[in-house]
């Protein structure tokens, strides 16, 4: 094994001149690759959670009604649910950690920040919610509340990161969430649930798509 | 036609080599104020750390870049961003480059700019 053979990547010739031409492609390509390698995949996160969604809120409308394809004893409908949200929750993680590997400064710090948006929200639903069963809320209501609230929560992020990031197609998509939360939570228990599989599901599904396109003509 | 034949601009040799011309582009696409860790550089360049630190230095000392080594927890860790220098250096090499391209389209939009 020769130690200074060169990597396949790399120019046999590290200072060779360049052809002006070639210096131009070399440098727009390199600057838009990092660019991509810095930033979560957004194709890889909506697709993810739109496809929990999807099968997720699926199963819970299912078990709930005994119609559609989805027909589950209301335990395993719950846990399917859970562990779908679950997967979802750890490969956003897993993945935007790796992007965002070893960048320190500005971008990182407002990261950072949006980050825990997600996780206090969240813990506020949790807590909203164990307040309202405490409080003696009917199942109707309960159904109604949880996936009303998170959808509240999760189109008002997305609204946020489309401000700071201008991201029309993420701005957009939290546009389509808070719509899909507030017509299941006007359609009630459990068509709700129904509304969130196709509407909210299919919405993160489309935003995948939009967001490949768009990768493909920039 | 002397007036074709104006002095094409001098290309900066310090960024003009495959390696650092792609380490500068990939520095400049971080966000003004951020700094990215050696090994994270190292993988998105696919370089050998040897390699990567003899282009750095290099560029450090044109003052292209700045490396700043610092410690997380025991272990050192060193991070590296494009210097404001950098950034301009990067901006006038890539003029250069358009120049060189093109030196008669540019000069015709130039005037066209300047009947306009």
């Amino acid at each position: 094994m020769d130690a200074s053979t060169p990597r396949s990547t790399a120019p046999v010739d590290d200072d060779a001149p360049l052809d002006p031409r070639d210096a131009l492609a070399l440098l727009d390509a390199e600057h838009t690759r990092t660019q991509r390698q810095l930033v979560p995949d957004l194709r890889l996160l909506y697709g993810v959670w739109g496809a929990a969604w999807l099968v997720g809120f699926l199963a819970l409308w299912s078990s709930a009604t005994g119609r559609g394809p989805l027909v589950l004893p209301a335990a395993v409908a719950g846990t399917t649910f859970a562990l779908l949200l679950g997967a979802a929750v750890v490969v956003t993680g897993v993945h935007s950690a790796r992007r965002l590997a070893g960048v320190r400064g500005t971008s990182s710090t407002q990261g950072a920040m949006y980050g825990w948006a997600w996780l206090l929200g969240f813990g506020c639903v949790a807590s909203l919610i164990a307040a309202a069963a405490g409080a003696g809320a009917s199942a109707e209501v309960m159904g109604v509340l949880g996936p009303a609230l998170s959808g509240l929560v999760v189109g008002l992020l997305y609204l946020a990161g489309g401000a700071m990031w201008q991201d029309r197609a993420q701005y957009s998509l939290g546009v389509w969430i808070l719509v899909a939360s507030a017509v299941g939570a006007v359609a009630g228990y459990p068509t709700d649930l129904l509304v969130m599989s196709l509407l909210g599901g299919g919405g993160f599904l489309v935003a995948a798509v939009v967001v490949a396109l768009r990768g493909r003509s920039a | 036609m002397t007036t074709d034949e104006v002095a094409l601009p001098d290309l900066d040799p310090v960024i003009h080599a495959p390696a650092r011309l792609r380490l500068m582009a990939s520095l400049a696409a971080l966000d003004d104020g951020d700094r990215i860790a050696f090994p994270r550089l190292q993988a998105l360049q696919d370089l050998t750390a040897g390699n990567l630190g003899a282009h750095l230095r290099k560029l450090e000392d044109a003052g292209y870049v700045a490396v700043e080594k610092t410690h997380r927890g025991r272990t050192p860790a060193t991070y590296v961003s494009l210097t404001r220098r950098g950034r301009q250096a990067l901006e006038d090499h890539t003029a250069a480059l358009r120049a060189l391209l093109a030196p008669v389209t540019a000069r015709a939009s130039r005037s066209q700019a300047q009947e306009g």
